[in-house]
């Protein structure tokens, strides 16, 4: 991380913090173009299930959470109570939490200003991005807001397109975006999977993985699996 | 949809989340982690990728398609190689679109 007197650092001089920023917005760029259709296809069906456009960017604007907004508009447009649309949301969104704590080990040397500004954009993408980043000890917390920038016009983009011109669109997914979240993550892992420990974790993981996507609702195959397979690779590797 | 409800749900989901997203950041990196949790910490980034990947590429929207059928599945494999080659994300990513396309005409 930029700013700490270590000495692999002392060959190249620190960037600026334009220069950070703007690695974060480069690096985030896979990021913005999976999201903007994923938005879009968000906007399409909140106004057409009782939301207005302003509605569906503001809360894509706000709540920044895929699956979460998805669950939630179909959960309000069952007629359920708000205090069970939050509570449905929250629980698809407690992956956050064991992001957050991974993060947290790294970002230590973070104001709290400017954590809470980053804990704003955490997302699956995002989180995949910035860890990947901070392992080549490229990441700041500069670099980070830059990643979570770009993400955020995407969704936010994504969103205000279908709402407001979803006629105009068709379907979103026709020009192939649908593999840009999959082609970005198949990089992350290749990067992820450096030595001979981290690809036997990450077998274990995809095993998990689809074991628990087969027994688990939603999106809890990913905190499943993350949590045992770490946990294995934690006892193994000592 | 009733506005007033759709509004308090709107702002209430916007709290919720970033408090999930913000107290697990600023509780946990002012406290010293012991060692195994932190070396179980250390694998959680490699292990959530895998997960995150199965899930798109096997499960794409929610429903499984069978292996052989799969453009998502076949995509991936030269776009692996291509990260691994020219260790560039957003390359790759371009390059991987190109390589769903392919494989999505081909198995129709």
């Amino acid at each position: 991380m930029c700013g700490m007197p270590t000495p692999d650092l002392e060959q190249s001089p620190c960037p600026s913090a334009r220069s950070r920023f703007f690695r974060g917005v480069r690096l985030g760029l896979p990021i913005f173009l999976g999201y903007v259709p994923v938005g879009a296809a968000f906007g399409i069906l909140a106004t057409t299930q009782g939301f207005t456009a302003l509605q569906a960017v503001l809360n894509s604007a706000t709540a920044l959470a895929g699956a979460g907004q998805f669950i939630g508009l179909s959960l309000m447009h069952a007629g359920a109570s708000a205090l069970t649309v939050l509570a449905a949301t929250s629980i698809v969104n407690l992956r956050y939490v064991l992001f957050g704590a991974t993060l947290s080990t790294h970002l230590d040397r973070t104001p709290l200003l400017g954590q809470a500004a980053l804990a704003f954009s955490l997302t699956d993408e995002t989180f995949a991005v910035n860890i990947d980043d901070n392992r080549r000890g490229m990441a700041s917390g500069l670099s980070m807001a830059g990643v979570g920038f770009i993400a955020w016009i995407g969704w936010v983009t994504g969103t205000a397109l279908g709402a407001t011109a979803s006629g105009l669109i068709g379907d979103p997914y026709r020009f192939g975006v649908a593999f840009a979240m999959p082609a970005m993550f198949t990089a992350l892992l290749v990067a992820q999977a450096e030595d001979r420990k981290h690809v036997v974790i990450a077998a274990v993981a995809a095993v998990l993985a689809v074991f628990f996507a087969l027994v688990l609702p939603g999106k809890w195959y990913i905190v499943a699996a993350s949590v045992v397979a770490a946990a294995v690779g934690a006892a193994v590797y000592e | 949809m009733k506005a007033s409800y759709v509004w308090i749900v709107l702002a209430g989901m916007a709290v919720a989340n970033y408090t999930l997203r913000f107290i697990p950041i600023a509780m946990l990196s002012r406290l010293k982690l012991p060692r195994p949790v932190e070396r179980w910490l250390s694998f959680i980034p490699v292990s959530v990728m895998a997960a995150l990947l199965v899930g798109e590429v096997l499960r794409p929207d929610g429903a499984w398609l069978p292996p052989l059928q799969n453009p998502y599945l076949f995509a991936a494999i030269p776009t692996a190689l291509v990260y691994r080659k020219w260790r560039s994300f957003l390359g790759t990513t371009v390059a991987g679109i190109a390589f769903f396309l392919v494989f999505r005409t081909i198995l129709g």
